[in-house]
């Protein structure tokens, strides 16, 4: 196991960031974090490259102990933080270069790593550029580029593409993949179910401080809502009319939303017939249904 | 994982060095401004109100104020650059956590801060120095070790200033700070004038700070005076300089790895 946590405990003075949790990330895996802001996804990566201490509990990195060999650890694996924290003073390349200072590497080596590394993220043109002429998706790719520049066996994502337009999402969506088949094993939080389902083997739900389910996206689907969903858009007393007719059926309400589970398309046949003006959508289910049926659909406040 | 001064290894220097990259493409707009203050204090001081003093303890007034005007350019500049840049790099651009996400330790961000705020001190004076020269202020070799000790009381302030800046909870702090600290030290110090002149009490705050034996060293170097004081405040200068770094070092851990 490449990272493995065991009745892991966070507390900053009297908040309970992380409780009881077990985690075992496997060598070359993708691995999520998904759950509500604040529910202590950024606490256990922070804890995972050192910069929070556990309260109790074990957690290891590469079998090494987050307390004893923090060193040891971080030379080892690559982060890309939640703010982009790039160096505001130096060039795209400079940037680079400083930050393989950092972990030693020598100026020869970092030069050309840092050149591979800018075509790498489709950034070879802004090599010299001053940082705040770069647009967020740039920025974005460049922490991504200074989190390889140690050649990482584990990369850790926090929400590596928050904000971000659809073409540098895919971008970076292709880039984590690569860096995958090469062997490297990622970890990364998101609050995109799409995204948690396209590049992650298992996803560990949080909320609330702990884990609430685990799994791959396929299995959590499985075990956690029915494989179909019906989305229908109505008015509140349309609302309350198609709940009294088919109350019977697995459903939630959401605002103006109402959301039925079935087993099979077949299943909502009767309520289409009975509402044809009604807008809708039948979809098979996905994660973010998983998600919102397990940390609900009110706000955090 | 260590803690303290003990824990911090060579790799220190690589934070040094992006700072000074940093400062390297930026230089007009530091080095210049840090002069004014130190070249106003020549010119008000020892110009100014020099010429209505015959001599002080025996020398021409700017000979008595040269060690404090360069004792204060150090520790001016150090004490800027380990506050409000220092707090700068570490709360807006979270350049630190940054840092201290790769090999590089917190205890040695704290340590490169310092030094670097020590280093920019020394440049800083080592002008001021040369301006003084100019003066006809300098008579003896001795002077040549000033940098040596212009260096160690800017490290010993820009260890104070890490130790504040890595406890405050905002940047507006820095002012009780520096009307509180900073700008008292620059003149209780034997800065301007002997602090025999002081009532009993405050000449013992003016020896706990340790400007005021920086400065004597200084002053017994410009002026070739070897006394037995100079232990006592040699043994201070550097005993409260280990001391404060220890404490900045740690406390610097404390702020960046909760």
């Amino acid at each position: 196991m490449i990272v493995e946590a065991k009745s892991l405990h966070k507390r900053f003075h009297d908040v309970v960031a992380v409780e009881s949790l077990d985690l075992a990330v496997e060598r070359g895996s993708c691995y999520g974090l998904v759950g509500p802001n604040g529910a202590g996804k950024t606490t256990t990566m922070r804890m995972i490259y050192c910069l929070n201490r556990p309260t109790s509990g074990t957690l290891s990195v590469f079998g090494l102990d987050v307390l004893k060999e923090p060193r040891r650890i971080k030379a080892r694996l690559g982060v890309v933080p939640q703010d982009n924290n790039l160096d505001p003073d130096l060039s795209t390349c400079r940037n680079l270069e400083v930050y393989a200072r950092y972990f030693g590497i020598n100026r020869a080596d970092a030069g050309s790593r840092c050149h591979d590394l800018l075509d790498f993220m489709q950034l070879r043109d802004r090599a010299d550029s001053p940082m705040p002429a770069l647009s967020g998706g740039m920025k974005r790719r460049l922490v991504i580029a200074r989190a390889l520049v140690n050649n990482p066996e584990l990369l850790i994502l926090d929400e590596p593409t928050t904000g971000l337009d659809p073409q540098v999402r895919h971008l970076i969506w292709d880039r984590l993949l690569d860096l995958k088949e090469q062997g490297v094993t990622l970890m990364l939080t998101t609050h995109y179910m799409e995204e948690a389902q396209k590049l992650c083997d298992r996803v560990l739900v949080m909320d609330h401080a702990r884990a609430v389910a685990e799994g791959s996206p396929t299995e959590l689907i499985r075990e956690h809502v029915s494989p179909y969903v019906l989305e229908l858009r109505a008015d509140r007393s349309l609302n309350a009319h198609i709940t009294s007719r088919f109350g019977h059926m697995e459903f939630q309400s959401s605002g103006q939303n109402l959301y039925f589970y079935g087993g099979s398309p077949d299943e909502f046949d009767d309520l289409l017939a009975a509402y044809p003006q009604t807008e809708r959508l039948l979809r098979p289910s996905s994660l973010e249904d998983v998600f919102l049926k397990l940390t609900g659909r009110e706000l955090r406040l | 994982m260590s803690q303290g001064l003990l824990s911090v290894t060579s790799a220190f220097s690589r934070v040094w060095l992006r700072n000074a990259q940093v400062y390297l493409t930026l230089w007009k707009f530091n080095v210049f401004p840090a002069l004014a203050e130190p070249i106003l204090f020549i010119f008000v001081f020892g110009i100014g109100i020099g010429s209505y003093i015959d001599q002080m303890e025996g020398v021409p007034y700017l000979e008595f104020v040269a060690p404090g005007i360069l004792g204060i350019a150090a520790i001016m500049q150090a004490t800027f650059e380990c506050t409000y840049g220092s707090y700068f790099r570490m709360r807006m651009q979270n350049t630190f956590e940054g840092i201290i996400s790769t090999p590089v330790s917190a205890a040695e961000v704290g340590m490169a801060e310092i030094t670097w705020g020590a280093t920019r001190g020394l440049v800083t004076s080592t002008l001021v120095l040369v301006i003084l020269a100019f003066f006809g202020v300098f008579h003896n070799p001795s002077v040549l070790l000033l940098p040596v000790i212009t260096f160690l009381a800017a490290f010993n302030f820009a260890a104070i200033a890490i130790i504040v800046t890595s406890r405050i909870a905002q940047m507006e702090y820095f002012h009780f700070y520096f009307a509180g600290f900073v700008l008292p030290a620059q003149f209780l110090c034997g800065t301007f004038f002997p602090i025999s002149r002081f009532p009993e009490p405050v000449q013992v705050i003016a020896w706990i700070i340790p400007l005021t034996s920086f400065v004597d060293i200084m002053r017994s170097l410009t002026l070739a005076r070897i006394t037995p004081s100079l232990i006592p405040e040699t043994v201070w200068a550097l005993g409260s300089t280990i001391i404060l770094a220890e404490l900045a070092v740690r406390s610097m851990q404390h702020r960046l790895v909760e």
